[in-house]
């Protein structure tokens, strides 16, 4: 989309494409609608004619001080080169929308009609459905058109002794049915050209949302660590993570609870992405702390999508995408193969995964179906000790412990089914996960093996943990939107329901480092874990520019614990009360039994208002005022019978400005800033010892978001800054780790050249990403360092054949991706070292990916 | 309009405040009392007269510690993370016959908290190892007791000559060796700032306070007595005032 999407801009439902995406009809199979201009005279099409098909597309944008719906009815030639010429109002909307689809069409590119396997020219028709945002703010407003076909109109003549009209048929956008947006923080990230800037994984993506920073101390295949909004979110704890609305944070989870690995997810496969920055929409459910990410997936190409990559450190990746031609992008299947030797001791890997989605129509029900597998395996590094490094002992990219690394899998089924009754609007969607993790981390060395009197004499065996979770998840969930018209607008009430079932099961033991075998067992949790949460939600116009939108969502959350290393250490150890050397052992305490393991079940309610005001009083210019409660549940490691379940609790408010103006017909900036506060009653702080989250107090924020985008024709460009006081609310200290500062820039430049191959021009494309991040505040009153990146892509070609060169971290900087306070040994000393001194996981030095593309197909 | 300051200066200058505490980085510098002189004489406990000519000690270790540490005693272990304030580095061995300080080999690092307590490591290594034969003490002297003279030797080592037999097997870790390693809890009462400087003073008058010489069996063949390496008599009378935490070793902290 070439203008920015900082809200959900834009209700404009692209009338297109479909089943089939492109077809030649024979004159008599043809009816011309009477709204719809007379097309020419009708001429049968050559029978080797191949119709041409879209390559890109890009929404069209609703005009601003514009009102109500329209539909644009466009003809287009589309040149031998794919590009597009001469559009024509053929049912025109009103000036403002035909200029509104005129310059969105204008960025399309096709791959050309053939004739007998020669590019020519060729008419195309396009339909544009403009429903107006809810209110001032360019955000999408509403319920999904109603799924359309249209009737062909009959073919054109052929002109110029070559050039066909063909007609394109038209439906409903699939979906249409986001969320009402929930204002200035509530970013609708289209990809579009940003997705050439280099992105490792689909965490990556997430930076284009204002103050957003990830770090990986755990390496190539875990969960990104992400800092959203002065928030310590681990990985994934105080964001929820969806892909297309099933849940990606794993409940339950010994290493943190929601827990969210996004690496099954192929880059390719991202179309938009909606990151909302806060608990503001009654849909967020649990983990929704800092807010929310839901990943939209579908392929954009059709036909078959290779690529190949060679890079530095023996990184190899190949991806295989399928679009049926003739289905939309939510048809595809796709999966890739990677692995890389790794840029220093100990990160090699290996990593593969698959996902199909098929989305059929049956009347007027849109319905999807996605299968999707993942697996991976690769060793980390871990974390260094500054002074190691400072004095050769040990080298920037080395390891203490090889033994750490990752073996994880996730395979899941989910269906979806879009249906309407009159004025509401139905969705319901149903998944089933499953999910095994194996972890292994030392953060310490051999600090923690401390002698006790029970035990055999020793000194210390290593903190080496070996963590596996397997994870078990069934859900549900679902909505039903009514709209009505009422006071000239269009108002919606919707109520939602969400339902998730979770069997998690977790072993944490320490493993010896001098056998490889486990010598300790930490924790051996079976969990059952339900989440039911149930939202009203409102979207009123009260006045043209007025907007109101809020309810209320409530969650009962309910535990089942088996504790089977509850209790571990003898009360009053003897001879016959065996030593504590073996873990979780039943015992004799002074003539009473006691069984090793504790049961804990607890449930709680959690209800939380949400509600945002939006007014636009002048075009172009929106105001949002938002405030939630949100809620994070507890780790199952902290239930205790009978006691309310602890969860923590989230209040945050926020203002915020939208501008949106249209620097030139085809130049387009969005600009947005909030300033925002949140309390968190119950925070997770990350405890090295521990390796997981622990609880903390409660902690304030205060800060500000300000994201810009500014796309045109030829370059896609978004920055945004972000700025937080993070503290704790007894002491008024900073939260350890939370940068302050947080800036990121994003853009491309893109131009065609007249070298064409197959009817297409020579396309190149150049991209950037900088990221840079302030100085940290780490435990002890220090600072981290800055971290300063630029990544880099260049690619060119033709839309069958391109070339691409993706640097990252150009400079070569030798920087610390994160840094950590905290005492550790790892025996570089003469004695043990036991006091907090800095640590930190090495970024990647700079690296090369070569990649070739390849598309064929896509127009059958 | 207090956090509309705030975030104008978080945006202007981009950070702001303290997580607390501070990481410090200091110098330990040890030495003998600063009357030291060789020989040196005194009296002990026991009515002797001592002239102490040699008294070399190898330090392995020192720790300054948050709280009061039970490392050492009864029960615990040697090493309780999360209590330690401070720590340096030796080797470094100590005339203690001398007032001047010796500087131990590397800089010492710490966080800016209160230390109550220290914790002297009298290391030839790992802490933990069973067998360790480096040599901690080195003495040699005169004492003399009314017209009796014992002119003495010894070393100190701590390896299984100072092993405590297990006495409870249900607690068979309740001794392991490093306690007889460490010494504590020396009660201080100092902060560590960043370049600041970590005295310790050892006073050999304090660990040869209960010797009682005339324990000493006379070696044949040599007019030197040789205080055994051993856990009973004076060898074990000199080992616990090697272990004293009181009388022995002094800190004090300079900016």
């Amino acid at each position: 989309m070439p203008a920015v999407q900082n809200t959900r801009p834009f209700a404009v439902w692209l009338v297109l494409s479909t089943t089939p995406l492109v077809c030649v009809r024979p004159a008599s199979a043809q009816t011309a609608p009477a709204a719809q201009s007379p097309s020419p005279a009708a001429q049968p099409p050559s029978p080797n004619a191949q119709p041409p098909s879209v390559q890109k597309r890009v929404d069209a944008v609703y005009p601003t001080g514009a009102q109500g719906t329209a539909t644009v009815v466009l003809r287009i030639t589309v040149g031998v080169d794919g590009s597009v010429t001469l559009p024509e109002v053929v049912e025109s909307g009103g000036p403002a929308f035909d200029s509104a689809a005129i310059a969105a069409v204008q960025a399309w590119t096709f791959h050309p009609a053939l004739r007998d396997g020669v590019p020519v020219p060729a008419h195309v028709r396009i339909s544009f459905h403009f429903e107006p945002p809810a209110v001032g703010a360019p955000q999408g407003a509403a319920e999904p058109a109603p799924p359309q076909t249209q009737a062909a109109e009959k073919p054109g003549p052929l002109k110029n002794g070559g050039e066909e009209s063909i007609e394109v048929i038209g439906a409903a956008r699939p979906h249409a049915a986001r969320p009402p947006s929930r204002g200035t923080s509530d970013y609708e990230i289209e990809t579009a050209q940003l997705a050439e800037v280099p992105r490792g994984n689909a965490s990556d993506f997430l930076k284009l949302a204002p103050g957003i920073l990830l770090t990986n101390e755990g390496g190539e295949g875990h969960a990104e660590q992400v800092f959203l909004r002065g928030f310590d979110a681990r990985e994934g704890q105080d964001i929820e993570f969806t892909v297309d609305g099933v849940p990606i944070n794993e409940s339950g989870n010994f290493h943190g609870n929601g827990y969210s690995d996004t690496h099954f997810i192929i880059p390719e496969l991202i179309e938009s992405l909606r990151v909302l920055e806060g608990p503001f929409d009654p849909r967020q459910g649990n983990y929704a702390v800092a807010g929310s990410a839901d990943y939209h997936l579908g392929l954009a190409d059709r036909g078959l999508l290779a690529k190949v990559s060679d890079g530095s450190y023996g990184t190899r990746r190949v991806f295989l995408g399928y679009g049926p031609p003739g289905t939309t992008s939510n048809t595809f299947a796709a999966a890739q193969i990677y692995q890389t030797d790794g840029y220093g001791q100990n990160r090699d890997g290996h990593d593969a995964s698959a996902i199909a989605q098929y989305e059929g129509r049956a009347g007027t029900n849109v319905f999807r179906v996605t299968a999707q597998g993942y697996s991976a395996s690769f060793h980390t590094a871990g974390v260094l000790r500054d002074d190691d490094v400072a004095s050769g002992r040990v080298g920037f990219y080395d390891t203490y412990d090889p033994r750490q690394g990752e073996d994880a899998s996730r395979y899941s089924i989910a269906a979806n089914l879009e249906s309407r009754a009159g004025d509401i609007v139905f969705d319901n969607q149903v998944y089933a996960i499953y999910r095994p993790l194996r972890l292994r981390e030392n953060f310490t060395g051999f600090l923690l093996d401390v002698q006790e009197p029970q035990q055999t004499p020793h000194g210390q065996r290593g903190d080496l943990i070996d963590l596996q979770v397997t994870e078990t998840t069934a859900g549900a969930r679902g909505w039903a939107r009514w709209s009505t018209p009422w006071l000239d607008s269009r108002q919606q009430i919707e109520f939602g329901y969400f339902a998730r079932h979770d069997i998690a099961s977790g072993l944490q033991q320490r493993i010896e480092a001098a056998t490889g075998a486990p010598y300790l067992t930490e924790a051996n949790l079976d969990s059952q874990l339900d989440d039911i949460g149930l939202y009203g939600d409102a979207n009123l116009r009260l006045l043209p520019w007025l907007a109101v939108r809020g309810g209320v969502r409530a969650d009962l959350f309910t535990y089942n614990v088996q504790n089977l290393c509850a209790v571990q250490s003898v009360e009053h150890p003897s001879p016959s009360n065996p030593q504590s050397d073996v873990s979780c052992q039943t015992q004799e305490n002074q003539g009473a039994h006691r069984e090793a393991n504790q049961s804990a079940s607890t449930a709680s309610t959690a209800a939380m208002p949400r509600a945002s005001v939006i007014f636009g009083p002048w075009a172009g210019v929106s105001f949002s005022a938002s405030v939630g409660k949100g809620v994070r549940s507890i780790d199952p490691v902290y239930v205790t019978q009978d006691r309310v379940t602890p969860f923590a609790s989230v209040l945050a408010g926020e203002v915020g400005v939208t501008v949106e103006e249209q620097l030139s017909t085809n130049v387009k900036l969005l600009f947005s800033s909030t300033a925002f506060e949140t309390h968190v009653d119950q925070d997770l702080i990350f405890d090295q010892t521990a390796g997981r989250n622990t609880l903390a107090g409660a902690t304030n924020r205060l800060g500000s978001a300000n994201a810009l985008r500014i796309a045109g024709r030829n370059f896609d460009t978004s920055l945004n800054a972000t700025f937080v006081h993070a503290t704790f609310a007894d002491t008024h200290l900073l939260i350890p780790y939370v940068p302050d500062v947080v800036l990121r820039g994003d853009g491309a430049v893109f131009k065609e050249f007249d070298w064409h191959l197959g009817g297409h021009a020579l396309r190149a494309t150049l991209a950037s990403g900088v990221t840079l991040v302030g100085r940290r505040p780490l435990p002890f009153g220090v600072r981290s360092d800055r971290i300063f990146t630029i990544d880099t892509n260049f690619e060119i070609g033709w839309p069958v054949f391109r070339a691409g060169l993706a640097v990252t971290n150009l400079l070569n900087t030798e920087y610390r991706l994160g840094e950590y306070n905290f005492a550790s040994d790892f025996h570089s000393q003469s004695e043990p070292t036991l006091v907090p001194v800095r640590h930190f996981s090495a970024g990647a030095p700079r690296e090369l990916l070569f990649t070739l593309t390849t598309n064929f197909g896509g127009a059958s | 309009m207090k956090r509309l300051a705030i975030l104008l200066v978080l945006a202007l200058a981009g950070c702001g405040g303290t997580t607390g505490s501070a990481l410090v980085s200091f110098t330990t510098q040890v030495g003998g009392p600063t009357d030291a002189v060789a020989p040196l004489a005194f009296d002990n406990s026991q009515g002797f007269h001592v002239s102490l000519t040699r008294a070399r000690l190898r330090l392995g270790a020192v720790y300054l510690n948050s709280s009061v540490p039970t490392s050492g005693s009864a029960d615990t272990s040697c090493v309780l993370p999360g209590i330690y304030v401070a720590e340096d580095f030796g080797p470094l061995t100590v005339d203690l016959l001398s007032p001047f300080l010796q500087p131990l080999p590397a800089r010492g690092e710490g966080t800016e908290s209160p230390a109550t307590t220290a914790e002297v490591w009298l290391t030839g290594g790992d802490v933990n190892a069973p067998s360790d034969q480096t040599v901690i003490l080195d003495v040699a002297g005169t004492a003399t007791k009314g017209s009796a003279s014992f002119p003495f030797q010894g070393t100190v080592t701590i390896s299984d000559n100072r092993k405590i037999p297990i006495t409870s097997a249900g607690l068979p870790g309740s001794n392991p060796i490093c306690k007889r390693r460490i010494v504590t809890p020396i009660s201080v009462n100092l902060t560590p700032t960043d370049g600041g400087t970590l005295t310790l003073r050892i006073d050999p008058r304090g660990i040869f306070r209960s010797v009682d010489f005339a324990q000493i069996t006379p070696t044949q063949g040599s007019p030197t007595l040789q205080i055994p390496d051993t856990a009973v008599g004076a060898g074990g009378q000199l080992f616990d005032g090697l272990r004293s935490n009181s009388g022995v070793y002094q800190f004090s902290w300079s900016r």
